[in-house]
């Protein structure tokens, strides 16, 4: 078999060993949070839609992003390759909880897989925090005349915010993956505890704190997660008005509910660490500031519904994928105020609870978001439309399989399944769920299957898709005002800025639309 | 063909219009010290948590850390002096200030070394404590951002020996070589009264 030949250690005769299935779970992980969504949304269409919505040229630093993406690419190479490592790719979850991610003889995993995987690590935090500097300084001194922040499409303020997230409470973390390596390697105890026995034998280090790295990591781990979250949400949010015709309700307070959930999300991170021993009182303050971010959160989610009121909407493939962000979230956010409380998440901590609640929002939202942009600015990207019948068929094949699966999870969890388990076969309670686990496996190959659709639909429509026009949506922010696809230096001449971006439902010689150039004397500026 | 007219010659077209690049590089350098910010202040707080444990014991630091803050002070100094030597159009006295204050960041680096030979000498490694694992991985860590600002601080001294041929390019290089060199020199202050008095 393929997989047994190319990973002999992992798969012999094809069967996963349970070392090699901890190095997936850690690897699968690692990869989508930091290496699929984080570049994806806001490495790659950051550096594509923030200058073209910003009416600039290029990003304010071209050569640092030029430098960010072969850094990127780099971290990308040196974490795939730590699964050919002796001992395999890094096992110690995607959090690197020491002792196990500290001590190399701890699991196969902790060998040279898991100094590989902080080596890219600190490449990756790198990158992205050349990237975030990047967007900041381009939405800062390259907008356009006339383009006042306020007047910022959500997407640009979405991506603006992750940036900035990304500067502040990514470097940590660079501080935490220097002592994790050097506790790995050169005998410090930052992290590892006294009287700790692996594999038989006493280790020599002294009074160091596991629990210090829990904080450094979540200090990154939680920010991160809006970082990708909140991209998803600023793309689902300009979307919808291009397929309601109608202005996004709320403009103004969804920016600054992005601003609110951007400043909160530094000061949370302990809600994973509510089952680490912490001081009731200090769970109570992680409590209290966790369930405060649903406030600004709930109203972003009641601005993008009250944006679908009264309109026609018209169920093009981008605005399912948009509608069905809203579904995510709203399902996904639900699951997040249990474990929000501290009560409530010592139950839930480690169960599949956690994973149906985070696969929703940061695998769901961001995942089904990603698909909208695609879908919605690839006419833009190639100057092709993508082939609608496919992409509905897509849509249904993503969406459904997606919430099922997690959403059942979720009633594992409840049920008391631990997530990163080999195999439950050992467990009498958890009989009663192999026909939950079946039906889930049963989606999941579903959902897989899926994106051969868009795979087909992505290639055929590169080279064989209808030609698309300057603005197929009929949209109204910078980036429809120039060539699909846009020509080097992104405009044939500056745009001058003269209203906001969701200028719709108004009377123009184009249609119900005015994209954001078109002067006050022609049409009324509304906002 | 057409003209293509980005925001940065449009900027520059503008009478009187501060260069748009110079902004765009003050604005940058800023974003970079708020990252450095988060990552000595994730050194310090970690130092702030480990130190609470039972097996902490303070090292003995070298005194040439003294002389090591001093010569990094007179290097700050030095490259005020180059500033103002500058704008004086002095361009002579300001280019010597700018080679006192490149000797002065060599200077510092080679003494921190002097410093870590010294513990080493007397015993002191890496794992020997916490303390001094944090005040090797601390202070390496200073160091490597001390020497990515002499790169920066090479850049200016290279614009003042053309510095009169282009004043305003002259005074924007240089300040970003201030910013960012007496912003690591109170770094160093806060690392160093951390790891000796607390």
């Amino acid at each position: 078999m393929f997989l047994s030949r190319l990973l002999p250690k992992g798969m012999p005769s094809g069967v996963m060993t349970p070392e090699f299935y901890l190095a997936v779970v850690t690897m699968h992980g690692t990869i989508m949070v930091f290496f699929f969504i984080s570049y994806v949304l806001v490495s790659g269409f950051g550096n594509y839609l923030v200058p073209l919505q910003v009416g600039a040229r290029d990003m304010a630093f071209p050569f640092l992003n030029m430098l960010s993406y072969w850094i990127a690419l780099l971290s990308a190479v040196v974490m795939v390759l730590s699964f050919f490592v002796e001992g395999g790719a890094a096992a110690a979850g995607w959090t690197a909880y020491p002792p196990l991610s500290a001590v190399a003889s701890a699991v196969p995993g902790s060998q040279m897989g898991q100094t590989l995987w902080i080596l890219s690590m600190a490449l990756f935090i790198a990158s992205f925090t050349m990237s975030g500097l990047n967007i900041v300084a381009t939405v800062f001194s390259t907008r356009a005349p006339g383009l006042s922040m306020m007047r910022l499409p959500l997407t640009v303020w979405s991506f603006f915010i992750a940036s900035i997230l990304g500067l502040l409470a990514f470097p940590p973390l660079t501080a935490g993956a220097v002592m994790l390596l050097f506790d790995r390697h050169f005998g410090t105890s930052f992290f590892l505890p006294s009287g700790l026995v692996v594999a038989g034998k006493l280790l020599p280090n002294t009074g160091g704190s596991p629990l210090l790295w829990q904080h450094l990591f979540w200090f990154l781990g939680h920010p991160e997660v809006y970082v990708l979250i909140l991209p998803a949400l600023g793309i689902a949010f300009d979307i919808l008005p291009a397929f309601t015709r109608k202005p996004v309700f709320g403009y103004r307070i969804s920016v600054w509910c992005l601003v609110a959930v951007g400043c909160l999300s530094m000061i949370v991170w302990g809600h994973h660490m509510f089952v680490s021993g912490m001081s009731p009182f200090t769970g109570e303050y992680f409590s209290l500031v966790t369930l405060t971010i649903t406030v600004p959160m709930t109203i972003f989610g009641v601005n993008m519904l009250a944006s679908l009121w009264g309109a026609k909407l018209e169920l093009r493939t981008p605005m399912l994928f948009a509608l069905s962000v809203i579904a995510m979230f709203g399902s996904g956010g639900f699951g997040g105020l249990f474990l929000g409380n501290a009560t409530a998440d010592m139950q839930l901590h480690d169960t599949y609870f956690v994973v149906g609640h985070f696969h929703m929002m940061i695998g769901g939202v961001t995942l089904l978001a990603t698909f909208a942009a695609i879908y919605f600015w690839f006419p833009k990207m190639f100057g092709r439309t993508m082939n609608e019948t496919l992409g509905r068929l897509h849509f249904w094949f993503t969406f459904g399989p997606f919430f099922v699966i997690f959403f059942m999870q979720h009633f594992l969890g409840l049920q008391g399944a631990p997530r990163r388990y080999y195999a439950f076969t050992a467990f009498d309670y958890l009989r009663d769920t192999r026909g939950q686990n079946l039906a889930i496996s049963i989606a999941a190959l579903l959902l897989v299957s899926g994106q051969l659709l868009f795979l087909v639909n992505f290639v055929w429509s590169l080279f064989g898709g209808l030609a698309a026009k300057a603005n197929p949506w009929q949209a109204t922010t910078l980036e429809w005002t120039t060539a699909s696809p846009p020509p080097h230096g992104n405009f044939e001449t500056q745009p001058v800025v003269e209203r906001w971006a969701y200028e719709y439902g108004v009377q123009t010689t184009d249609g119900d639309f005015a994209v954001q150039t078109v002067p006050a004397r022609n049409v009324p500026v509304t906002a | 063909m057409n003209m293509v007219m980005d925001s940065r010659s449009l900027a520059a077209s503008q009478p009187g219009a501060v260069s748009l690049r110079e902004d765009q590089l003050r604005l940058g350098l800023w974003m970079f010290l708020a990252t450095v910010t988060m990552l000595f202040a994730a050194f310090v707080s970690a130092y702030i948590v480990r130190r609470s444990g039972t097996d902490w014991r303070q090292v003995q630091l070298p005194a040439m850390l003294w002389v090591n803050t001093l010569i990094l002070a007179v290097s700050s100094v030095a490259l005020e002096a180059a500033s103002r030597s500058g704008f004086r159009l002095r361009w002579r006295q300001a280019e010597l200030a700018m080679g006192a204050a490149l000797a002065g960041g060599l200077g510092f680096l080679a003494g921190q070394f002097v410093a870590w030979r010294e513990m080493m000498a007397a015993g002191i490694y890496l794992p020997t404590s916490p303390h001094a694992s944090f005040f090797f991985v601390i202070t390496g860590a200073h160091a490597l951002h001390v020497v990515a600002a002499l790169a920066v601080l090479t850049w200016g001294a290279v614009a003042t020996r053309s510095g009169a041929t282009d004043v305003p390019a002259w005074a924007a290089r240089m300040e970003l070589c201030r910013t960012f060199w007496h912003y690591l020199g109170a770094v160093w202050l806060v690392l160093f009264a951390l790891v000796s008095l607390y």
